[in-house]
């Protein structure tokens, strides 16, 4: 690699390379500082997540022995529902997104009907439309449609919203694949149908895993929207569940921290199976621009 | 032969078999909402009533009788300002840091490390600050003192003249993960070759990244303006969660302020008033943008 971009370059004098990257050292060290100052909250969860009442009184943000791990005995049986709760509506929508994003792409990408201009831009159009707009009109909807305290309440609307950034992402991808191999499909005799699930889906994989992840920290992140149609706090998924346990249990610090610690770990386990989608997905369209 | 425009949908009818699901999506959760939010602002309108229709003085009340609206249109823009500063210009100051660090390994590290603030929720750091200030059992309260600075301790999400800013500095260092992941792409697809001639023109330091690598990634920088703009009109959730407006509505801003209004005192009507200026202010800032990218181009 490093070769290759020399000889490529020509092969600027010594000195000009080194120039290119004087100063690593305090570079490295006013990013270590920075690193250390992001991670302090969460050094000081972890501290006070093992600590008693007590032990929090006399020494509050240092360690104290014995650790007392039963706070996180305590946080994970009520995290744990809230856990399940997010899974359920957090799962049902990102299935939802990928059908409908999916299928909706392929045909604004690979199917030539009259008119589809038009329909592209009254979905694109949607993109303008903020959730504060339609905050309340929402509410008062899925209070009609008698779906207050039930899972639809936020999969149907989530599935709505999430899919816009689905099509675009999608129809790019499905746009770059050579139209003749789709035309050479439909020589063959295959039906859309049949080119949208064994050639067009499986080819486009990773692009989908990229929506998946986008979808699913946009919903899993959602705070105020489920606190107004599910009443019952038990039926609450981790985001507003977490704010509901900090109340509930304010004064006892140890278990608050606990609490707050185990709802982070689910999201890091999805980041750590999809780095790279992850990195991806948060990066798409900036090149682009 | 030329086909007849009923020939060509009846050939293409997959086509709109495919996109019908999303369009009865749309249709029934975005589109129907939107409209009717523009329709009912001009309602007097009560959950469960039908409402009376009043024309624009829902608008009228918000911009002369509603002293917390104004206050919160100036809370909007003091977080919105900061958060311009913080997510573009720090963010901009980090990635240029990563990138310009030589080692690979200590800079994919710092790399991966900037995604930290993505995979914690965002309502665990907010609720991780709401501890911090904490007037009574407080880290930030309890340095204070250890450092002898009793005088400056408060009690900072309670006191009405301290309460905002208290929102807005939290997740001190301030750093945006996505921004700087994003800038740091667009720095990265500067060709190699682009630096270097830059160099031999004796293009280093400062003047590297005023003439070479900021102009390059414009469109990074643009992008972020459009998204932080659009997200600091909109958001309200890290006010949700610390002060619920409070004190006295001294951190009210206009989200929260819709949605006490919708949900607390139920003036639904007046409440999707407030949603449509948001709406507004949003649409006119992207425009502007859309605007400004697009003369860029050409």
């Amino acid at each position: 690699m490093v070769t290759h971009s020399d000889s490529l370059a020509g092969g600027p004098p010594q000195n000009q390379r080194r120039r290119l990257y004087r100063g690593d050292g305090w570079r490295t060290l006013a990013m270590g500082i920075l690193c250390v100052l992001m991670i302090a909250p969460l050094v000081m969860a972890v501290i006070i997540s093992l600590k008693s009442p007590s032990q929090f009184t006399r020494v509050p943000f240092l360690p104290t022995w014995p650790l007392r791990w039963e706070n996180y005995e305590f946080a994970v049986q009520i995290i744990s529902q809230f856990l399940l709760n997010s899974i359920i509506a957090s799962g049902a929508t990102v299935i939802g997104v990928l059908l409908l994003s999916s299928l909706a792409a392929y045909s604004f990408a690979q199917i030539r009907f009259p008119g589809r201009t038009f329909v592209f831009y009254a979905v694109l159009a949607l993109m303008m439309v903020p959730a504060s707009l339609t905050l309340v009109p929402s509410f008062v909807l899925i209070r009609d449609l008698r779906l207050i305290n039930t899972y639809w309440s936020l999969i149907l609307p989530w599935i709505a919203g999430g899919q816009l950034i689905g099509i675009l992402i999608l129809r790019a991808f499905f746009e770059s694949l050579p139209g003749e191999m789709f035309d050479a499909c439909r020589i063959d005799g295959a039906s859309d149908w049949q080119i949208y699930w064994h050639v067009a889906l499986p080819l486009t994989r990773s692009m989908l895993g990229v929506v998946a992840v986008l979808n699913i920290l946009g919903t899993w992140n959602n705070l105020i929207w489920p606190t107004l149609t599910l009443s019952e706090r038990k039926m609450w998924p981790l985001t507003p569940g977490l704010y509901s346990y900090m109340e509930q249990y304010y004064t006892s610090y140890g278990r608050v921290m606990a609490g707050l610690l185990l709802g982070s770990i689910p999201l890091v386990i999805l980041f750590v199976f999809t780095s790279r989608l992850f990195v991806e997905g948060l990066t798409s369209g900036a090149i682009k621009t | 032969m030329k086909k007849t425009l009923w020939e060509r949908i009846w050939e293409t009818k997959t086509g709109y078999l495919m996109v019908v699901p999303t369009l009865a999506f749309l249709l029934v959760f975005q589109y129907y909402p939107a409209v009717s939010g523009l329709y009912r602002s001009m309602f007097d309108w009560n959950a469960g009533l039908a409402g009376n229709f009043i024309g624009f003085s829902n608008f009228v009340e918000l911009f002369t009788d509603d002293d917390v609206f104004i206050r919160s249109l100036k809370n909007m823009a003091l977080l919105t300002i900061w958060y311009l500063i913080a997510f573009v210009g720090l963010s901009t100051g980090v990635a240029v840091l990563i990138h310009r660090i030589r080692n690979e390994g200590s800079k994919y590290f710092f790399r991966l490390f900037m995604i930290l603030p993505v995979i914690i929720p965002a309502v665990v750091l907010i609720l991780l600050w709401k501890f911090i200030y904490d007037s009574t059992i407080g880290p930030l309260n309890a340095i204070l003192i250890g450092v002898g600075l009793q005088d400056w301790t408060h009690a900072w999400l309670a006191e009405p003249k301290i309460a905002i800013y208290a929102v807005m500095f939290r997740n001190f260092p301030w750093i945006d993960g996505i921004s700087v992941l994003i800038l740091l792409a667009g720095l990265q697809a500067i060709p190699v070759e682009i630096i270097e001639s830059g160099l031999l023109d004796g293009a280093s330091g400062w003047r590297r990244l005023r003439y070479i690598e900021l102009p390059l990634i414009t469109g990074q920088i643009k992008l972020l303006i459009v998204l932080t703009i659009m997200w600091g009109v909109q958001e309200y959730s890290a006010v949700w969660a610390m002060t619920q407006g409070g004190p006295i509505d001294s951190t009210q801003v206009p989200g929260m302020w819709m949605y006490f209004n919708a949900f607390r005192i139920s003036r639904m009507g007046y409440a999707s008033a407030i949603g449509v200026v948001m709406f507004l202010i949003t649409l006119v800032a992207t425009i502007l943008n859309m605007r400004y990218i697009r003369s860029q181009e050409y």
